[in-house]
C-alpha cells in the first residue's frame, strides 16, 4: 500500500529523516513512536506532500506522491488544526468537504452517525465556528473529516492528545471498526504508548529521524517499549 | 469545484473578526478607485488634445508611440507597489483531493480582477478607436491596442512572479532600481532615449497583427511562470519557513533608559528585524527618504512666486518623515496579536506596551528626520518643512493614526513566510493614508493662504510641539481605548488564528 524509499529529509546540514526502506502492507494499523523531534510528523508530512522530501520517494498504491494527485482520493489525514478551515461551523465544513469528495447527504449522515458517541452532542448542529473549538473537539472533528470518503489510509498524529478519557476509548474502538470494516490502513503516531499499542499490529520507533526499532510482536511491544523510554 | 473555493473565500471575509472595519475599507476604496478610473477614462478621451498640446505640431501617434514605454516603466513601478499578491489558506486544503493546479488556477485568476488590470484599457481605448482607426482602420486600432493592453496584462503575471520570487531580497531591489534609473535616466541624462528605441514596435503595431501575436505568446509565458512558480512552492515549508536568528542579543541601548516601555520598545524592534513583513515596511521608509528627489528638485513645483513654496511640499515631509509610522502603525496592535495575552497577563503590560510602541515610532521618525537634513542642499527651506512636518508627525499625527488603528484591529499572523500569504504593502495600505494626510493641511492650508507659506510652517511646528507638550495626556486616550476594549480585542485575536 505505502512504499518509502531512500527517504531524506534535510534542513542546511542537519539530517532530520533518513529513512532508506519502509513497506507498510494494506489495512496494517501502522503506530509510529519516538521522542519530540524523533522526525514523526515531518514523516507524515513528508508521506502526504506537504514537505519536500530532499532525497527519495513516497508511494501510496504504487504512485509517487509528489508527482500525481490521485492518491488524494483514497488517503485521509488529520495532522494539526491548520487542516481544518476555522471560519466555517463544523456542519459547514462536513457540507464542504461532501461536496469534494462527490458522497451524497445520505452517505454523510450515515458516516456521521458513526460518530454519535464520539461526539457527544457538541460537534453537529451547534452553532459555533470551527475556530472556537475546544482543543479536543477540534481534534474530533479533523478526525471524523480524515475518516470521510471511505478512504483507504488514514493519517493520524497525536489523535489521543486532548481527548477526554471516554473519548480515547471510544475513538480507539472505532480505528478498529474501520478496520475491520473497510479494511482501512491506518498509520498513528502518539506519545500514549498504552494505546498505540493496543491498536496497532506495528509499531515503529523513530530516533533522530532513524528507525531504530521495527516492532511486530503484539506481546512483546508494550515491554519493549517502555524499557527504550525509560532507559 | 471552483465555485466551491470561491464560495469559501466569501464565507471566510464575511466571518472574519474585523469584517465591520473591512467594509469600510473596501467601500472607501471601491469610491475611491471609481473616482481615478473616472478620471483615467476621462484623460482617455481627451488624451490626443493632451499630446498636441505638449508636443506642438508634431504627430500624436508617433509622440504617443515614443512615449508608451515610459507608461509601462511606470505601471511596474506602480504594480510593484500596489499589487497584492494572492493570499490562501493553502494548509486546510492541501490534502483534500482537489488539484493543486485548480487552486493555483484559481489563486491567480482571482488576482486579474483589480483595477490595475484595466488601467490600460481605460487609457487608450478612445485614443485608440478616435485616432488610430482613422489613419489605419479598424483592424489598426485593434491591433495596436490588443498589443498594449496585452502587455499590461504580461506586466500583472510577472509582477504575480517577481514579488514573490524577490521578495525581501536585495535582487529584487536593484532591478527595481534599474527599471527607475532606465525610465527616467535614459532620457534625461542623454545616454540614449529609450521611447525611439521601442516606438518602431509599436508603429508596427497598427498595421499587423504578429506585436499583438507576440504579446499574447509573452502573456502566457508570464502566466505560465506565475503558475509554475506557485504551484512549485506549494508546500508546507514554504508557508512557514525558518529563519535563522537574526541580531542575537542585541538591542538599542538607548531604549534602555525608559524603563518597561523601553524593554518593549526593544522587543518591537526585534519583531521588526526578525519578520519579512514588517521588514518590508522599514526598507519602504528607506526608500521613501528618496521621494524628495522627485518633488524637490522639479521645476514645476518650485516656482510659486513671493517667496512661497508648493503645497505639494507638505505632503512630501510628511511622507519622509513619518511613512514608517503611517504604515506600521496602521497595523498598532496587530502586529502583537500573537500574544496580546502577554501582555494583558503583566502588570501594566498593555500600558508600557503602546507606550513603547509610541517610542519606537517616534525614534525612527526622527531618525528619517536626521537623515533627510541632506536635503538641504536644494535650499533651507527643506529642512524647515521637514522640522515642521517631522514636529507635527510627532505631536498630533501619531496620536491620531493610533487612535484609527485600533478601531476592530485585525489578527494577522507574522509566523506565516511570505508564500501565499503575502499581507504586507498594498493598494489599500497606501490608499488608506489619504484621511491622515489631509489633517497637516487643515492646520498648515488657512495660514498659508492668509499669511505665507512659513507662517503655516511655522502654525504646524507649533501644533506639533503643542501635542508634543501634552504628549502624557494624549497617550493617555489611547491607552483607555485599548484597556476598555481589550476584552474583544483579545478574544479577536484568540479567534482567527
Amino acid at each position: 500500500m505505502i512504499q518509502v524509499k531512500d527517504l531524506k529529509k534535510q534542513y542546511k546540514e542537519t539530517v532530520v529523516l533518513d529513512v532508506p526502506l519502509l513497506e507498510i502492507p494494506k489495512s496494517e494499523c501502522f503506530g509510529l513512536v519516538g521522542n519530540n523531534g524523533a522526525g514523526k510528523t515531518t514523516l507524515f508530512r513528508i508521506m502526504l506532500d506537504l514537505v519536500r522530501a530532499s532525497q527519495g520517494k513516497v508511494e501510496i498504491d504504487g504512485k509517487d506522491v509528489s508527482k500525481s494527485e490521485e492518491w488524494k482520493r483514497v488517503t485521509g489525514a488529520y495532522l494539526d488544526e491548520h487542516m481544518l478551515l476555522s471560519y466555517l461551523t463544523a456542519d459547514e465544513y462536513f457540507q464542504t468537504l461532501r461536496k469534494i469528495y462527490g458522497l451524497s447527504e445520505a452517505d454523510l449522515q450515515l458516516h456521521l452517525f458513526k460518530f454519535t458517541e464520539f461526539f457527544n452532542d457538541e460537534i453537529v448542529g451547534k452553532k459555533k465556528y470551527i475556530r472556537d473549538l475546544s482543543k479536543g473537539n477540534l481534534k474530533k472533528v479533523g478526525i471524523a473529516a480524515a475518516l470521510m470518503g471511505n478512504p483507504e489510509v488514514v493519517f493520524l498524529d497525536e489523535p489521543f492528545e486532548n481527548l477526554d478519557p471516554s473519548s480515547q476509548i471510544r475513538l480507539k474502538k472505532l480505528i478498529l471498526q474501520e478496520k475491520q470494516n473497510s479494511q482501512v490502513t491506518f498509520l498513528i503516531s502518539s506519545h500514549d504508548l498504552n494505546h498505540v499499542t493496543e491498536i496497532c499490529d506495528r509499531i515503529v520507533l523513530l530516533e533522530k529521524g532513524k528507525i531504530i526499532n521495527d516492532l511486530k510482536d503484539k506481546s512483546e511491544m508494550l515491554t519493549e517499549l517502555d524499557a527504550y523510554f525509560t532507559g | 469545484m471552483l465555485f466551491e473555493l470561491i464560495r469559501l473565500e466569501f464565507l471566510k471575509s464575511f466571518r472574519s473578526t474585523a469584517f465591520a472595519k473591512s467594509v469600510m475599507v473596501a467601500i472607501f476604496l471601491g469610491f475611491l478607485v471609481i473616482m481615478l478610473l473616472g478620471y483615467l477614462f476621462m484623460a482617455g478621451i481627451f488624451l490626443n488634445k493632451i499630446l498636441e498640446a505638449i508636443s506642438e505640431g508634431k504627430n500624436t501617434i508617433e509622440v504617443l508611440n515614443a512615449g508608451l514605454i515610459f507608461f509601462f516603466l511606470v505601471e511596474f513601478m506602480y504594480r510593484y507597489f500596489l499589487q497584492k499578491l494572492p493570499v490562501i489558506e493553502l494548509e486546510s486544503l492541501l490534502h483534500l483531493p482537489i488539484s493543486k493546479r485548480k487552486i493555483m488556477h484559481m489563486l491567480l485568476g482571482r488576482s486579474f480582477f483589480s483595477p490595475l488590470s484595466i488601467i490600460a484599457l481605460m487609457l487608450f481605448t478612445p485614443f485608440a478607436f478616435m485616432e488610430i482607426a482613422n489613419l489605419h482602420g479598424n483592424s489598426g486600432a485593434v491591433y495596436w491596442l490588443g498589443t498594449v493592453v496585452l502587455l499590461s496584462w504580461t506586466l500583472h503575471w510577472f509582477m504575480l512572479w517577481f514579488k514573490q520570487r524577490f521578495e525581501d531580497s536585495l535582487i529584487g531591489v536593484m532591478i527595481v532600481f534599474i527599471i527607475l534609473l532606465l525610465g527616467g535616466g535614459s532620457t534625461y541624462m542623454g545616454w540614449f532615449n529609450l521611447g525611439e528605441i521601442v516606438a518602431p514596435f509599436f508603429t508596427f503595431a497598427m498595421g499587423s497583427f504578429i506585436p499583438m501575436g507576440v504579446m499574447l505568446v509573452f502573456c502566457m509565458v508570464g502566466y505560465y511562470l506565475a503558475f509554475h512558480y506557485y504551484l512549485n512552492n506549494a508546500y508546507l515549508e514554504d508557508l512557514a519557513q525558518e529563519e535563522e536568528v537574526r541580531f542575537v542579543n542585541q538591542s538599542v541601548g538607548f531604549f534602555s533608559r525608559f524603563g518597561m516601555a523601553g524593554e518593549l520598545a526593544n522587543l518591537e524592534w526585534k519583531l521588526i528585524i526578525r519578520h519579512k513583513k514588517s521588514r518590508s515596511f522599514l526598507l519602504l521608509s528607506a526608500f521613501f527618504l528618496l521621494y524628495g528627489m522627485i518633488f524637490y528638485d522639479n521645476p514645476q513645483y518650485n516656482d510659486t512666486g513671493a517667496g512661497g513654496f508648493s503645497f505639494m511640499f507638505i505632503f512630501v515631509g510628511v511622507f519622509i518623515t513619518g511613512i514608517f509610522m503611517i504604515q506600521y502603525g496602521q497595523l498598532f496592535l496587530s502586529w502583537n496579536s500573537g500574544y496580546f495575552d502577554f501582555f494583558l497577563n503583566r502588570k501594566d503590560g498593555v500600558k508600557n506596551l503602546v507606550r513603547g510602541k509610541y517610542l519606537l515610532l517616534l525614534s525612527i521618525s526622527l531618525v528619517c528626520f536626521l537623515l533627510s537634513i541632506p536635503y538641504v542642499y536644494f535650499g533651507w527651506k527643506f529642512l524647515f518643512i521637514h522640522l515642521a512636518t517631522f514636529l507635527f508627525n510627532a505631536g498630533v499625527l501619531i496620536h491620531l493614526i493610533i487612535y484609527l488603528a485600533l478601531w476592530k484591529p485585525k489578527p494577522m499572523d507574522l509566523n506565516k513566510g511570505a508564500m501565499f500569504n503575502y499581507e504586507g504593502v498594498g493598494a489599500a495600505q497606501f490608499l488608506m493614508i489619504i484621511p491622515m494626510m489631509v489633517a497637516p493641511y487643515i492646520i498648515y492650508a488657512p495660514f498659508a493662504l492668509i499669511f505665507n507659506s512659513y507662517v503655516g510652517l511655522l502654525a504646524l511646528g507649533a501644533i506639533g510641539v503643542l501635542g508634543i507638550l501634552f504628549f502624557n495626556k494624549l497617550t493617555t486616550i489611547n491607552i483607555n481605548r485599548v484597556m476598555k476594549n481589550r476584552y474583544e480585542i483579545s478574544s479577536s485575536f484568540r479567534q482567527e488564528l
